[in-house]
């Protein structure tokens, strides 16, 4: 378990104030946040590199704030690798690996195996991160620290070293904590991700309840929220048709029928807490349907408008439909797009249900 | 027009600037350079005197390479209060007049001074013997040496010490392992330069010992008592001996470049 508490830590100008998070023994956290937003200097901090000036560190059961970098049983591999120029590739797999045995394994379980004699300086960037990757490995340390690792990795080569990465957090048990920018990759391997900012944890929690259910409107657009709306919401009294006794009691108390009106445009919402007054609607692209005609569903939200925008990725596409002046993105294959003929100007309907709304 | 102007004037100034730190060097050991390598077989005090100078450089070097290191590693990567202060008294040596530096070295380790008396109790005199030549030598080059490895270290990115760290090593073996190897190449330059500012002292060294004479003594016994001719050959040879430390310092330059750019 990485514990951190209140943990306030100054790197240069820079400060990191009153962090707090867990990672769970044995689970994968990852950091994600803007440049700038102290990620490195959190993990520099934990791994003891960086003094922390107040707060409170726990690993596992030891209390690590006063223990010297190599005490910690921490192992840190940066983005740019900072493999030792002056030793060759093996010299540095093996530098402070717990076995040789163990330096041969993650030499070759990254593939590096090939360039063990050779110097480091010829290294390509991916290659340095591979060997950087292998050789924190080799440390046998139960606590990983890995910032932004497979930045430098071709797609292929990337997604071979996480499921290896992920593997041996699965095989051994590892605690790891992982800085990236790349929220697919967040969402694929963290069990926790911490959102950082202005050297400030913003939310942290799971990595679904994070993307789905953004603390601020700030984090859902830093997330990727294609539909952020400022609007006012109030609850539907409970008499309205939205709202209905609840076999369980408990049921019925936690979830209150939501309205929230954006200029002309009102969304319906659920909320488990009840909303009066100014607040954000998040919609995320994914959970928005586009049609030609209109379906009778049991989306609470439809609307009709114009396609005033597609924007096509290769096989994904955002289609922007103007309705009540403001726009509703929708994220489709672009498939689907070339099915249903969506181009600028066609007239079309965008649904999306109540629960897809997010209130914060 | 006037920016053509500005650059022939900027060329002309560079070009006498460089003729004018040339042109004596070049003429000395033109004039006497031959004479002075044909005189090392036959000048048994120019022989002496030389290798008086290069030992107690090489004596003196070795003292500041050892006290100067964890220095320049002690300025180069702590914050601490007086840094500052600690920093301008090591440069101070390079600032004030080297016959003041012997004078003040004459202080502290004269006959009568309480360290000079302490240095004889243990048979060891200071003033008037090669002793006195390694502690004037020290004392007017070590700042050298601090301020260029203080700059080796400093070039040493701090996250490698950090990975090493976090791979097992206490702070003593990271130092050993990692910063001092990355660090090496600019300190051996530093120690060149040590080396070679050591050599070419004369002015503290006059005050404290004037003899066993160094090489530059020699030079300045020959020209005030037998005049320049007999002056030359032992300067040539100085000069020639300075173009030891620039070669050596020129190859390490231009490889640690090249090892910088493939890192």
């Amino acid at each position: 378990m990485i514990d951190v508490t209140g943990l306030s830590a100054r790197a240069g100008d820079f400060w990191l104030r009153d962090v707090t998070f867990t990672v769970p023994a044995s689970a994968y956290g990852v950091v994600i946040g803007p440049a700038g937003s102290g990620k490195t200097t959190l993990l520099e901090t934990i791994a003891g590199i960086v003094p922390a000036h107040t707060g409170r560190l726990r690993l596992g059961s030891r209390d690590a704030g006063d223990l010297p970098p190599e005490a910690r049983q921490v192992a840190l591999a940066y983005q740019h690798a900072f493999l030792f120029p002056h030793l060759t590739v093996r010299e540095n797999v093996s530098y402070g690996a717990a076995s040789g045995a163990e330096a041969d394994e993650m030499a070759r379980r990254f593939d590096v195996v090939d360039l063990l004699d050779r110097s480091v300086r010829g290294l390509s960037g991916g290659e340095r991160q591979l060997v950087s990757i292998a050789r924190t490995l080799a440390r046998g340390a139960p606590y990983l620290l890995l910032d932004e690792p497979f930045s430098a990795l071709d797609p292929r080569r990337r997604a071979r070293t996480r499921r290896e990465v992920r593997a041996l957090h699965k095989e051994r048990g590892l605690t790891v904590l992982q800085v990236t920018h790349d929220f697919t990759e967040a969402g694929m391997l963290g069990d926790v991700a911490i959102l950082l900012d202005g050297g400030r944890v913003l939310q942290y929690g799971p990595p679904e309840e994070v993307f789905r259910k953004p603390a601020s409107p700030y984090i859902a657009e830093f997330l990727g929220a294609e539909n952020v709306y400022a609007g006012i919401a109030h609850v539907v009294q409970d008499r309205a048709p939205d709202w209905a006794e609840g076999t369980s009691g408990e049921l019925s108390r936690a979830h209150h029928a939501v309205e929230f009106r954006s200029g002309s445009m009102t969304i319906y919402a659920v909320s488990e807490v009840i909303l009066e007054g100014p607040t954000y609607a998040v919609v995320r692209g994914e959970d928005v349907v586009l049609s030609l005609v209109p379906h009778t569903t049991s989306a609470r939200n439809t609307y009709e408008g114009v396609i005033s925008e597609v924007v096509t990725t290769g096989a994904l596409s955002r289609v922007t439909l103007t309705a009540h002046d403001l726009p509703i993105v929708a994220s489709l294959t672009t498939r689907s797009v070339q099915e249903l003929g969506l181009t600028v100007g066609v007239r079309a309907h965008a649904s999306f249900k109540a629960l897809a709304v997010h209130l914060c | 027009m006037q920016r053509a102007m500005a650059t022939v004037l900027a060329a002309l100034l560079a070009s006498l600037l460089l003729l004018f730190l040339a042109a004596p060097i070049v003429e000395l050991i033109a004039r006497a350079g031959g004479t002075g390598i044909a005189r090392l077989g036959s000048d048994k005090e120019l022989r002496a005197a030389l290798t008086m100078t290069t030992l107690c450089a090489l004596v003196a070097t070795a003292l500041g390479v050892l006290g100067g290191t964890p220095l320049a590693w002690l300025l180069s990567r702590r914050r601490f209060r007086g840094r500052a202060i600690l920093s301008a008294v090591l440069d101070l040596p390079l600032l004030i007049p080297h016959p003041v530096a012997g004078i003040a070295l004459l202080l502290v380790f004269g006959r009568d001074s309480a360290a000079g008396q302490a240095a004889i109790a243990f048979g060891l005199r200071v003033v008037g013997t090669p002793v006195g030549i390694v502690l004037a030598m020290l004392f007017v080059s070590a700042s050298l040496f601090i301020s260029g490895a203080r700059e080796a270290f400093a070039r040493v990115d701090r996250r490698y010490e950090a990975v090493a760290r976090t791979l097992g090593d206490s702070a003593w073996r990271a130092f050993r392992r990692v910063t001092l190897p990355l660090a090496a190449r600019g300190i051996l330059a530093s120690a060149i330069v040590m080396w070679a500012r050591a050599v070419s002292e004369f002015g503290a060294i006059v005050i404290l010992t004037y003899n066993p004479k160094t090489a530059s003594v020699l030079s300045y016994d020959r020209f005030t008592a037998f005049g320049l001719p007999d002056a030359l050959p032992v300067a040539a040879v100085l000069a020639l001996l300075a173009l030891i430390p620039l070669t050596l310092l020129r190859a390490l330059r231009v490889d640690g470049a090249a090892a910088v750019e493939r890192a």
